[in-house]
């Protein structure tokens, strides 16, 4: 049986991972309602004369200079956040197995190029290699999840290529060899279901770094179009606003990135001891 | 032993540490620049921040009157105002005698050389050669005899620097003859601006393309220390010329102590360190903290320092001074009239145009700070009349009029307009959402686009912008500088980047322009005005009012958009200065 297949199991012993995992599907339920314009609908509307309103009760969180409704504005970058760690870890992760398992398998001048890429990529401080990536694609939603995709696939080859290199001499793969197997057989149906778990844990890793860099981004003016609500530019707005005491933009903003990446980070850490089978014995009954 | 010697030292110290520390003098204004300056080369010299720095080291044969209001054009390297022949077509120009350059080694024995009339002649040529492509080239294009002629003979190869041209002739060393080829009530000022300020020939020559990186002129200051994007250093020109500080100004400026310094030498300090700070908030930080003697106020912090017209007890309890002063601009939102849609459909640009709630960008983006704009021409510019209104004004109930007049009635079947922004600014970011939001509500959907500078200018340059915010300045004090923006000989990449023609506009436009300033030439600029604001090339927006701040300690601050070369009028207050600190 595959170590991956029992780690939900484990998780559902684990309340505070359950707590996390309950969380994670809030922000998603709330990313789905907000993009179907259940909620926060009027998150466009600009009412000048409500400008800076402090936190009431119909502004829960207050308005920002246009007099938007800051509540509204934080609920669609969370639609924002998601699309971007869905897509950009979904891209960085197949991007990474994909070339780790053809460098660990094949070998040769294959691992060659591709150690090379990575680690030329590796050599260049990651801010500015993100930032020439967004700027050279320019702003919008779906180059920034190709330059976030295409930049943040390393970690998950460099992992990858090691457990190909060695799962590939194991016996398992050496007798589907002896029975005719292919090399993509053995890559695709016997050794890449072995290493998923290490794509699980990095693709959620991928997902919360994503939405910082989108943060990051925004908060550079490299991130999403103009008029797109964003956890970044809602925080790039309040830099200069908390000089005249507006601190809601910042703190909302602030607090729907806390909890989503708090929440992702401990689930994150759960997994990965419910996938270790070392840990997994010390700390869960199995 | 040791310990008499030890007690020695010890004393020795404590009585250093009890002397009362002198205060030392700086002798050094601190400015800023919100921008960087890519080179320092006169002919170039068309954005305000290199005019600041060029002015300053440079000098013009004329230059604004620092303290008189309406602006007065006095002369600087000129010996006097010229002498005007043949119907306003000749200028005589008596050059002063005894100006330097500043020393470089460019000159025998590193010594600046003397400013002779052929300085002039050299200077402009430079400013009109194809080769150098020099953005300030439109200032005198189509002005002087033989000069137009003299480009296109370089460009082919016909003729060099020693090839003479008709209209610019040294009479001698000291007197310069200039031909127009057409009457120019606008001349002096021409001369006033940066682009036909002096440069020397040996100069040019030994550093080549190198020279955008060594400025060398007559002006009060020369160049210590230029670190790029970070800071200029000035320090003052030993040997510059005499210049005294203005003894007459406006009715109040003797009260505001302005006339302190009356009749002395300038530059009046020895030094000015210029930071360049391009983000608002650590610049108004550097200001607040005594970095800066000057600064400017964040829009987020302006009703922290000025309400009821006046500066706040916080504010004015720690020293600050305000200097408010009409900007001679317009901020404008502009149409391409060459886009196939907008371009062609009058109904759609007034619809856009009445969409606009003007008076709410004013309160908002501009903390209150200008008028609503009713046309192209702004307040102290000679020609501005207070009275008039423009027909079309903020309606929405009329906006949705024109739009379906225009035949897109609740904006169907319109395109997206592309917004494009100069650059990625909180302010510019939200200004474009507020026009997004107000055209919205009409129907009309726009896209925010952001560029950097460089895209924005080759967009409008080469017409691929529909629709964009931009803002005119006055070059000079006349409303020509402000109507030529719709003459159709300066479509993009001149500065009608409207695109706008119009045969009508442009023979009104040019029967006024040969006309001297008076009535009849009013009543054609009337016209003019009536005509783009029933063509509606694009909405006028604002007419801002700055509100400098300063320091106390900084004395004689009393800056005007173009006037650049104040530098050399500032002066610190040295023990107030240290007393802040």
């Amino acid at each position: 049986m595959i170590v991956s297949s029992r780690a939900p199991t484990f998780i559902s012993k684990d309340s505070l991972a359950l707590i996390c995992f309950g969380v994670i599907c809030v922000y998603l339920v709330l990313a789905l309602l907000s993009s179907f314009g259940v909620i926060g609908v009027d998150y466009a509307t600009t009412r000048l004369q409500l400008s800076y309103s402090a936190p009431s009760a119909s502004h829960w969180f207050g308005t920002d200079f246009l007099g938007r409704d800051v509540f509204a504005r934080v609920l669609h970058g969370t639609q924002v956040a998601v699309l971007v760690g869905f897509f950009a870890a979904s891209i960085s992760t197949t991007l990474g197995l994909m070339l780790g398992a053809l460098a660990g398998y094949f070998g040769g001048w294959v691992d060659d190029l591709v150690t090379w890429l990575y680690a030329t990529l590796e050599s260049i401080p990651y801010i500015l290699l993100i930032s020439a990536f967004a700027f050279s694609l320019g702003q919008g939603l779906s180059n920034l999840y190709l330059a976030l995709g295409l930049t943040g696939w390393v970690k998950m080859c460099r992992l990858t290529r090691g457990e190909f290199l060695k799962h590939k001499n194991l016996d398992y793969v050496v007798a589907a060899e002896a029975v005719g197997a292919s090399h993509w057989t053995r890559i695709f149906k016997h050794i890449t279901p072995n290493v998923l778990h290490i794509a699980y844990i990095q693709y959620s890793l991928t997902f919360i770094h994503a939405i910082k860099v989108e943060v990051i981004l925004s908060y550079l003016g490299l991130g999403v179009e103009p008029g797109t609500p964003s956890w970044g530019v809602m925080i790039n707005d309040a830099k200069s606003e908390l000089s005249r005491g507006v601190w809601w933009n910042l703190a909302a903003a602030t607090l729907f990135m806390f909890v989503l990446v708090l929440a992702v980070n401990i689930f994150t850490d759960r997994m990965g001891k419910a996938l270790d089978p070392k840990s997994r014995a010390s700390n869960f009954e199995v | 032993m040791k310990t008499v010697i030890f007690q020695a030292i010890s004393l020795m110290f404590i009585l250093l540490a009890c002397t009362p520390k002198a205060s030392k003098k700086t002798n050094t204004i601190t400015a800023y620049l919100e921008a960087n300056v890519p080179h320092l080369d006169p002919i170039h010299s068309t954005s305000k921040y290199s005019s600041v720095i060029n002015a300053n080291i440079f000098e013009g044969l004329y230059h604004y009157h620092y303290l008189k209001r309406p602006i007065t054009v006095q002369p600087k390297l000129a010996d006097g105002l010229p002498q005007i022949l043949n119907n306003g077509k000749t200028y005589i120009v008596k050059i002063k005698r005894n100006v330097h350059f500043h020393d470089d080694p460019a000159f025998p024995n590193n010594r600046g050389r003397e400013l002779t009339a052929y300085d002039f002649i050299y200077s402009w040529k430079r400013l009109a050669d194809p080769k150098l492509k020099a953005l300030g080239w439109w200032v005198l294009d189509g002005l002087i005899e033989g000069l137009n002629d003299w480009r296109d003979k370089v460009r082919s190869g016909q003729a060099n620097y020693e090839t003479p041209v008709a209209g610019l002739t040294a009479l001698d060393k000291y007197t310069l003859q200039i031909k127009l080829s057409r009457q120019s009530f606008q001349f002096l000022h021409y001369l006033s601006m940066p682009p036909t300020m002096v440069v020397a020939k040996e100069v040019v020559q030994k550093y080549g393309k190198e020279i955008i990186n060594h400025p060398i002129g007559t002006g009060p200051y020369v160049l210590k220390k230029w670190q790029r994007n970070s800071e200029i250093i000035l320090s003052k020109n030993p040997k510059y010329h005499k210049v005294l500080y203005p003894t007459i100004g406006e009715d109040q400026d003797k009260s505001k102590g302005l006339l302190k310094y009356a009749g002395q030498r300038l530059p009046l300090m020895n030094e000015v360190r210029v930071r360049i700070i391009t983000e608002k908030q650590p610049l108004w930080l550097a200001f607040l903290k005594g970095d800066l003697d000057f600064g400017t106020i964040p829009k987020d912090n302006f009703e922290q320092v000025f309400q009821n017209n006046q500066l706040t007890k916080e504010f004015a309890d720690k020293g600050l001074r305000i200097h408010s002063q009409k900007s001679p601009d317009v901020t404008i939102i502009a149409f391409n009239m060459e886009h196939p849609i907008l371009g062609k459909n009058k109904s759609l640009r007034k619809a856009l145009a009445a969409a606009i709630d003007k008076k709410t960008i004013l309160e908002k983006f501009y903390n209150s700070r200008g008028i609503v704009a009713e046309g192209p021409i702004p307040p102290t510019i000679y020609g501005y009349d207070p009275e008039y209104k423009n027909p079309i004004q903020h309606d929405k109930t009329l906006a949705k009029q024109y739009l379906a007049d225009a035949g897109y009635e609740g904006g169907k079947d319109l395109p997206v307009f592309n917004y494009e922004m100069a650059n990625n600014s909180t302010w510019a970011r939200q200004y474009g959402e507020v026009l997004k939001d107000q055209w919205a509500q009409l129907g009309v959907k726009i896209k925010l686009n952001v560029n950097t500078w460089p895209q924005f200018d080759k967009k409008i340059k080469t017409k691929k912008a529909t629709i964009f915010d931009m803002a005119w300045m006055a070059d000079y004090p006349d409303s020509q500088n402000f109507l030529q923006l719709f003459y159709s000989k300066n479509i993009s990449p001149g500065p009608n980047n409207f695109n706008y023609i119009n045969r009508k506009y442009d023979q009104i436009y040019e029967q006024a322009v040969v006309l001297p300033p008076g009535a009849e030439r009013q009543a054609l600029f009337k016209k003019l005005i009536d005509i783009i604001n029933e063509d509606v090339p694009g909405v006028f927006i604002i007419h801002r009012l700055y509100r400098y701040p300063f320091h106390s300690w900084l004395e004689n601050y009393k800056p005007y958009p173009i006037i650049y070369d104040y530098y050399q009028y500032l002066s610190v207050d040295e023990d107030k200065k240290a007393a802040h600190r």
